[in-house]
C-alpha cells in the first residue's frame, strides 16, 4: 500500500492515539481513520489492549507518610534568600566563593611567616635564626656547624664548642624531648614548633625543584647564593656551564632549614620565568621511630652483655665470643645512629635542587672585521691577485715559450705554401 | 489550584505545607511506579519512600526549568536501577509470589505482570511509563535519557509485541 493510498503509517498512529500529535495532523489522522477499517481496527485494538493493561494498585500504607514527615519536619526550612540568591545570582555566588577562597589562601601562604615571627617573639632571637625541629645542644650544634659549614648553623658550632660535646645518648634523649635550646642561653629550655620529633608530630623531608629561565644570569646566581645565606641554610652543589653560543646554565643544590623553604621560594621565584615546579613531602615518622625503638633495644642488649662480661668469669673462648659479640652490637647501634642523624638532617634541612638558564640571546659576531680593514685587506688581497696574474703569465712564458718559438716558422711556412697553392689553382 | 512546579517552589522557600500537598499528590503514582515493577509490597513503598526523602534532600537543587512529574519519576527511576543493580550483585531474583494486596485482581495481576515479562526490558519500561505513569513521550524520553523518535519507536514495538502474544494466548485458549 503506497503512501498516496494510505497516507497514514503506524508510527504515527500510537502518537495519535496517545494524544501526542498537535492538533491539525491529530484531526487529518481522525478523518483517516473514520474510512480506512485497517486503521480502526488498530486503534481499536491499541485501545483494548489498554484497557486489558489496567492494573490498580493499593494505597501506601500511612507509615511512608509519617516516615516522610518525620523528615520534612527534621530539616530545615530552605530560606528563601538562599535559593533565590544561589540561583538567580550565580555570578554573585562565583564571585564571593572565589573571593573566599582569595582570603583563605593568602592565610594559609603567610602562615610560615607567622609561626617564624611568633616562635621569634618567644625567644627574643633574630628573625633570620635557624628553626630547628631537633634539639639544638651547643656541642651538638658544633658537629653540624661542621658539616655545613657555612650558615649560621657554623657560627653556633663555634659557639657550642665552649659547652663541650654531648655524648650521642644524650642526643638522642633530646631530640625524643622535642625540645630547642638556643646557644648562649644558659640551657633554658624552650618549646620547639617542631615538626622533628617523633614525639611532636610527624617527621617530613621536604624537597622542591624548579626550573627557571632569567634574563639576568649572573645576577641570579648570586642571588641564589645570597638566599642561601639569608634562609641560614647553605649551597650544597654548584654547577655552572658557559658555553660560546649556548645559553648560560646553573644546578644548584640547596639545603635550606625546612620551616625557611618556602619563604625561600617565593624568593627564587622572583629570580626569572619558573619553567618548572615540584614539591614533595615525604613523612619518615615511621621510620625513625621503628629506628628508634631498634636503637634502644640494641643498647639493652649491649648493656646486658657488658654486665655479663663484668660480673661472670668464664672460659677465655667463651669471654671472647662475648666480647666479639659487644662489638657486633656496637657496630650495629652506630650504624643506625648514623641513619637517625641523616633523618634528621634531612628533616631538618630541605633540598631544593634550582636549575637556572638564561634566556639565551644572540650577540653581534666580535670576530666580523670592520670595513676599513675589509677594504684595506681587499686591496692587499687585489695587490696579491695582481702579482700573482704577472708571475703566471711570465711562468707561462717560461714554460711554453720555447716551444712556440719552435713551432711558429713552421707553421708560418705551412700557410704560405698553402696560400700559394691556393692562388696557383684559382688562376 | 497551584502547579507542581508552584508547590515546589513554596517549599524551597519553607513551607512544609507545599510538599505535603506534593506528597499526597505523588504519594500513589509513585508508590505504583514502583509497586507494578517489583513484588514485593514492602520494598517498593521503601523505594517510594527513598524517592521522597531523595526529592527532599535534593529540593536546593531543583530549579522549575525541569517539570516536576519528569523530575520524580526520574528519581524513582534512578532508585529502580539501583534496586536491581544491587539485586544483580546480591543473586536476587524479584521472583517472590504476587501478594494480595493489590486493588486489581490477583490473577489479572498476575496475568499482566507474566505478559509484560515476555517483552523485551527496553521496550517495556517505555509501554509502562506509557500506560500506567501517563507520561508524554517528551517526558518519556528526559526519564530515560533517549530520545523522542527511540520512544515512539519502542512504544510501537512494544505494543506490536504485546499484541501479538495476546493473539497467540487466545489461540491456546488462555485468557483473563
Amino acid at each position: 500500500m503506497s503512501r498516496k493510498e494510505h497516507p497514514i503509517w503506524e508510527d504515527e498512529l500510537m502518537p495519535f492515539i496517545d494524544g501526542q500529535l498537535d492538533e491539525e495532523r491529530a484531526s487529518a489522522i481522525a478523518h483517516h481513520v473514520k474510512d480506512c477499517s485497517e486503521c480502526s481496527a488498530t486503534v481499536a485494538d491499541t485501545r483494548k489492549m489498554s484497557d486489558q493493561l489496567a492494573w490498580e494498585v493499593e494505597e501506601p500504607s500511612g507509615r511512608m507518610k509519617e516516615r516522610v514527615q518525620a523528615e520534612v519536619r527534621s530539616r530545615k526550612a530552605i530560606p528563601q534568600t538562599r535559593v533565590a540568591w544561589w540561583t538567580r545570582n550565580r555570578v554573585w555566588a562565583f564571585g564571593l566563593s572565589a573571593a573566599f577562597v582569595g582570603v583563605v589562601l593568602v592565610f594559609a601562604l603567610r602562615t610560615p611567616d607567622t609561626v617564624v615571627l611568633q616562635w621569634d617573639k618567644k625567644t627574643g632571637a633574630s628573625p633570620q635564626a635557624p628553626l630547628t625541629g631537633v634539639v639544638v645542644q651547643p656541642g651538638q650544634q658544633g658537629q653540624f656547624g661542621g658539616q655545613q659549614g657555612q650558615g649560621q648553623q657554623g657560627q653556633q658550632g663555634q659557639q657550642g664548642q665552649a659547652g663541650g660535646m654531648l655524648g650521642r645518648f644524650e642526643l638522642e634523649r633530646a631530640q625524643q624531648g622535642g625540645q630547642r635550646q638556643q646557644p648562649g642561653q644558659g640551657g633554658k629550655p624552650q618549646i620547639s614548633p617542631s615538626f622533628a620529633s617523633p614525639d611532636s608530630g610527624p617527621m617530613i623531608v621536604r624537597s622542591a625543584r624548579l626550573t627557571i629561565v632569567t634574563r639576568n644570569f649572573d645576577k641570579a646566581r648570586s642571588r641564589i647564593e645570597e638566599i642561601a645565606q639569608q634562609s641560614q641554610g647553605y649551597l650544597g652543589q654548584l654547577t655552572a656551564q658557559e658555553n660560546a653560543g649556548l645559553a648560560k646554565r646553573l644546578s644548584a643544590t640547596l639545603r635550606l632549614p625546612s620551616m625557611q623553604m618556602e619563604r625561600a621560594l617565593v624568593e627564587l621565584r622572583k629570580l626569572g620565568s619558573v619553567k618548572d615546579e615540584s614539591q614533595n613531602n615525604s613523612d619518615v615518622t615511621a621510620q625513625s621511630v621503628d629506628l628508634q625503638a631498634r636503637i634502644t633495644n640494641s643498647r639493652n642488649t649491649e648493656q646486658r652483655l657488658l654486665n655479663l662480661l663484668r660480673e661472670r668469669t668464664g672460659r677465655l673462648p667463651d669471654v671472647i665470643d662475648a666480647e666479639r659479640e659487644v662489638a657486633r652490637v656496637r657496630e650495629d647501634i652506630e650504624r643506625m645512629e648514623a641513619q637517625q642523624k641523616d633523618i634528621f638532617s634531612r628533616v631538618q634541612y630541605a633540598t631544593v635542587q634550582v636549575e637556572l638558564s638564561e634566556e639565551y640571546r644572540a650577540a653581534i659576531e666580535t670576530g666580523v672585521p670592520g670595513v676599513g680593514t675589509r677594504f684595506r685587506n681587499a686591496a692587499i688581497k687585489g695587490y696579491e691577485d695582481a702579482r700573482e696574474s704577472v708571475v703566471s703569465v711570465a711562468l707561462f712564458a717560461v714554460r711554453y715559450g720555447p716551444v712556440c718559438l719552435l713551432w711558429s716558422p713552421m707553421i708560418a711556412l705551412a700557410v704560405v705554401l698553402l696560400r700559394r697553392a691556393h692562388r696557383v689553382l684559382s688562376d | 489550584m497551584q502547579s507542581d512546579e508552584q508547590l515546589m517552589g513554596e517549599f524551597q522557600n519553607g513551607s512544609e505545607k507545599a510538599f505535603d500537598e506534593l506528597f499526597e499528590r505523588y504519594k500513589k503514582l509513585v508508590y505504583g511506579f514502583f509497586r507494578r515493577r517489583m513484588s514485593n509490597a514492602a520494598r517498593a513503598e521503601e523505594l517510594a519512600q527513598e524517592t521522597f526523602i531523595a526529592i527532599l534532600r535534593g529540593a536546593e537543587r531543583y530549579e522549575p526549568r525541569a517539570r516536576f512529574r519528569t523530575y520524580v519519576f526520574a528519581i524513582a527511576m534512578k532508585q529502580l536501577w539501583s534496586e536491581r543493580r544491587e539485586e544483580m550483585r546480591a543473586g536476587r531474583v524479584d521472583a517472590e509470589a504476587e501478594e494480595a494486596s493489590s486493588q486489581s485482581d490477583p490473577a489479572t495481576v498476575l496475568w499482566i505482570r507474566g505478559a509484560l515479562e515476555q517483552l523485551d526490558a527496553d521496550r517495556r519500561e517505555v509501554l509502562m511509563l506509557r500506560e500506567y505513569e501517563q507520561l508524554t513521550y517528551e517526558e518519556i524520553s528526559e526519564v530515560l535519557v533517549l530520545p523522542v523518535n527511540t520512544v515512539r519507536s519502542r512504544l510501537s514495538r512494544a505494543r506490536h509485541d504485546l499484541k501479538a502474544l495476546l493473539e497467540s494466548q487466545s489461540a491456546n485458549g488462555v485468557s483473563r
